[in-house]
C-alpha cells in the first residue's frame, strides 16, 4: 500500500522534475572579467534556489559597458524570478533610463543561465541587479 | 470578563485589518511593475517595456548607430506596422526606444522627416523650411512589425508577440535588425508576472 502511494507520488510530481544536462568545452577558450561582487540577501529561501555564480562585464566597441549574471537553479524543478536591473555613471548616480524593465525568466531544474545586460549610456561604470521571486 | 470585552474588540478589529491588506479599490502601481496585470490574448505595458529595453540593448551593444561619419546618427522613424489583432498605437514601442536612443547619446530622431513627406511636428517643418535650410538627412530609418501568434490547448491559451525591428541605411542596407518575442500562456488574466 505504502509503496503505491510513494509511487503514485512520484508519478505526480515527476512532471515538475525535469532536469538539465549539459555539455561545454572543457578548457573554455574565452577568458571572462570577473566582478567582485558584494550581495545583499533578503530572501533567503530564493538565494538558496536561484544561485548567482557570477558577473563578467565586457566594454563593446563603442565603450558601451555589458554585464552578464551567470545563475544555476540548485533546486530540481523549475524556478521562476524577476530581476532588474540599476545603472549608475561615474558619480554614483543612476542613469535614468525611461523604463527599467522588471524582467521574468524561467530555469528548469540543475539548469545554469546567462542574463545579459547592456548599459543604456557610455558614461555607466556601475550597476545593481535586483532578483525577486516571481508572483505567481 | 475583562477577557471576553478583549477578545471580542480582537475580532471586531481584524476585519478592518484583513480589508486594509486586499482591498480592490483603485491605486497607483509601477507601470510594467510587478504588480501589473499580465493578460494572455494582448499586448501589456511591461511587454512594450521589456521589448524596448531588449532591443535597445542590443541595438546598442551591436555598434551599428556608431558607422555614421558624424555621430551621433540621426535616426527616422518609418512604419511600425501593427499585424495583431489588438488595436494600439505602435508609439508604444517606437516612443520607448526612441527615448532610450537619445538617452544614450548614439542617436538623436528626427521630427521633420516622416513616411509620405508627413512630419511628426509639422511647424518645425513649416519653419525649417521658412528659413530654407536644408532638410536633415536622417543616416538611418527604423521599421519593424509587431506580429501575433497564438495556439490553444483546450482551457489553456497561448499568445506569442515577435517584436521585428530593422535599421536601414542610406544605401537601403538593414544594418541592423532585431527580433523580441514574448509567450504568454494561461486560462485568464491575473496580477503579476
Amino acid at each position: 500500500m505504502a509503496g503505491a502511494v510513494v509511487l503514485a507520488g512520484a508519478l505526480l510530481t515527476g512532471g515538475c522534475k525535469t532536469t538539465v544536462n549539459t555539455v561545454e568545452r572543457a578548457q573554455p577558450s574565452a577568458q571572462r572579467e570577473m566582478v567582485a561582487d558584494k550581495r545583499i540577501l533578503t530572501d533567503a529561501s530564493l538565494a538558496r534556489k536561484v544561485y548567482v555564480v557570477g558577473v563578467n562585464e565586457a566594454r563593446n566597441d563603442s565603450g558601451v559597458l555589458q554585464i552578464q549574471l551567470e545563475v544555476v537553479n540548485q533546486t530540481r524543478s523549475r524556478q521562476r524570478f524577476t530581476y532588474h536591473v540599476q545603472w549608475f555613471d561615474g558619480a554614483g548616480m543612476q542613469v535614468s533610463s525611461t523604463t527599467g524593465a522588471i524582467l521574468p525568466c524561467v530555469i528548469e531544474g540543475r539548469e545554469t543561465r546567462f542574463l545579459s545586460a547592456v548599459a543604456p549610456h557610455p558614461a555607466c561604470k556601475d550597476f545593481r541587479v535586483q532578483f525577486m521571486e516571481s508572483t505567481r | 470578563m475583562k477577557r471576553c470585552i478583549l477578545a471580542l474588540a480582537w475580532l471586531s478589529l481584524a476585519p478592518v485589518v484583513w480589508t486594509g491588506c486586499s482591498s480592490g479599490g483603485a491605486r497607483r502601481i509601477d507601470a510594467g511593475g510587478r504588480e501589473s496585470i499580465t493578460t494572455v490574448g494582448q499586448v501589456d505595458i511591461q511587454d512594450f517595456v521589456a521589448a524596448a529595453e531588449a532591443s535597445v540593448g542590443k541595438l546598442l551593444a551591436s555598434g551599428a548607430l556608431d558607422k555614421v561619419p558624424k555621430p551621433p546618427a540621426i535616426l527616422a522613424v518609418s512604419l511600425v506596422r501593427n499585424q495583431t489583432g489588438q488595436q494600439f498605437d505602435t508609439d508604444l514601442l517606437t516612443k520607448k526606444i526612441r527615448v532610450k536612443l537619445n538617452t544614450s547619446g548614439k542617436a538623436l530622431t528626427t521630427t521633420t522627416v516622416g513616411l509620405d513627406g508627413v512630419a511628426e511636428d509639422p511647424l518645425a517643418k513649416q519653419l525649417q523650411g521658412e528659413q530654407q535650410k536644408a532638410g536633415v538627412t536622417p543616416d538611418f530609418t527604423l521599421s519593424g512589425k509587431i506580429i501575433e501568434t497564438r495556439a490553444r490547448a483546450g482551457d489553456v491559451r497561448q499568445s506569442t508577440f515577435s517584436f521585428q525591428l530593422s535599421l536601414t541605411d542610406r544605401r537601403g542596407i538593414a544594418l541592423w535588425e532585431g527580433e523580441e518575442e514574448i509567450t504568454k500562456q494561461g486560462k485568464r488574466p491575473s496580477v503579476g508576472f
